[in-house]
């Protein structure tokens, strides 16, 4: 916990920060890109979020009071800038964010930086259908690999109540994958 | 149909792939955008100030027209009337302070304005109930 506070302290001085910053950026952009890529999907998206991010994460430094940890407070501007995007995206575009997720689905097997087989396939199509906070929780639990007090911290809830989400995720992702 | 089981799978990846180098150039991609965001940020936020001051100024003169008009009006108005009033019911001036600053010109003219008539007198000294007092003066 020091050793973040003295990291801060660089990220915030003048005269060290151009260089915190750039470790900043290397420690955090494949996790983030990772995280980003899960929500929006398509790679083209995910550069402009995560850019947006780290912009923000600059922006807003003098700002971080380090009542949470650096690592969740960036998870959490990546998350909101994430779901933002969807919500616009899906504005400009007419439908509603679940319309536009199925389509971004649909679209996977066009796209070039998507290899996935059947099976990779069928679980990203199932995630689709469940709500938005089960799908978070299951994305970043599963694929993510996050603990489940880090996701708490993340995202604002009880560690009992995110395992109940990821339970019933992950009941309903084999109730659909099971069935289709 | 067998049951599906997450746990029973092995580890499903998400499938997702990015180019290659995209992370050898992406901080220079996010530090150029930072750049260039500070650099763009302080004239349009100074550009923004006069605009917001030149708006200020002109509610701030549209708002003092009516005043201004309306100061113009009632300043012509401070007629003899008015100020008779103003000495009547606002100031501290008593009959006595008014007696004081009087001279002979003014007295002589007061005379003429009361120019009684001696039967007018007459009945007005013998309806006072004074009379008597008057008289022994």
């Amino acid at each position: 916990m020091t050793d973040e506070k003295e990291f801060i302290q660089q990220l915030l001085n003048p005269k060290t920060q151009d260089l915190a910053f750039q470790k900043l950026l290397s420690d955090y952009q494949k996790p983030l890109y990772s995280h980003i890529r899960n929500i929006v999907l398509n790679h083209d998206d995910t550069d402009d979020v995560l850019q947006n991010t780290f912009v923000k994460v600059f922006q807003y430094l003098k700002n971080f009071k380090g009542e949470s940890k650096l690592f969740s407070w960036m998870y959490r501007i990546a998350t909101n800038e994430a779901l933002t995007f969807l919500n616009q995206k899906a504005k400009i575009s007419g439908i509603t964010s679940e319309d536009l997720q199925n389509k971004t689905i649909d679209n996977l097997k066009a796209d070039s930086y998507f290899d996935g087989n059947e099976i990779q396939l069928k679980l990203q199509k199932a995630i689709v259908t469940l709500p938005e906070k089960q799908q978070l929780v299951f994305k970043m639990k599963y694929f993510e690999e996050l603990k489940y007090e880090e996701i708490s911290e993340i995202l604002g809830t009880s560690v009992g109540a995110l395992k109940a989400s990821y339970h019933h995720a992950v009941k309903k992702i084999e109730i659909y994958i099971t069935t289709n | 149909m067998k049951t599906f089981k997450l746990e029973n799978e092995p580890k499903i990846a998400t499938g997702f792939k990015t180019p290659e180098d995209y992370f050898d150039n992406f901080s220079a991609k996010v530090l150029q955008q930072i750049n260039e965001n500070e650099v763009k940020v302080i004239p349009l936020y100074k550009r923004k100030k006069v605009l917001t001051m030149a708006a200020a100024a002109a509610v701030f003169i549209g708002l003092m027209i009516p005043v201004v008009n309306n100061y113009n009006a009632t300043s012509k108005d401070l007629d003899e009337a008015t100020l008779e009033n103003y000495l009547a019911y606002q100031s501290n001036l008593n009959q006595y302070d008014l007696i004081q600053n009087l001279d002979t010109n003014d007295i002589q003219k007061l005379n003429k304005n009361v120019a009684i008539e001696d039967e007018t007198l007459e009945d007005i000294l013998s309806s006072s109930p004074n009379i008597e007092h008057l008289i022994s003066e």
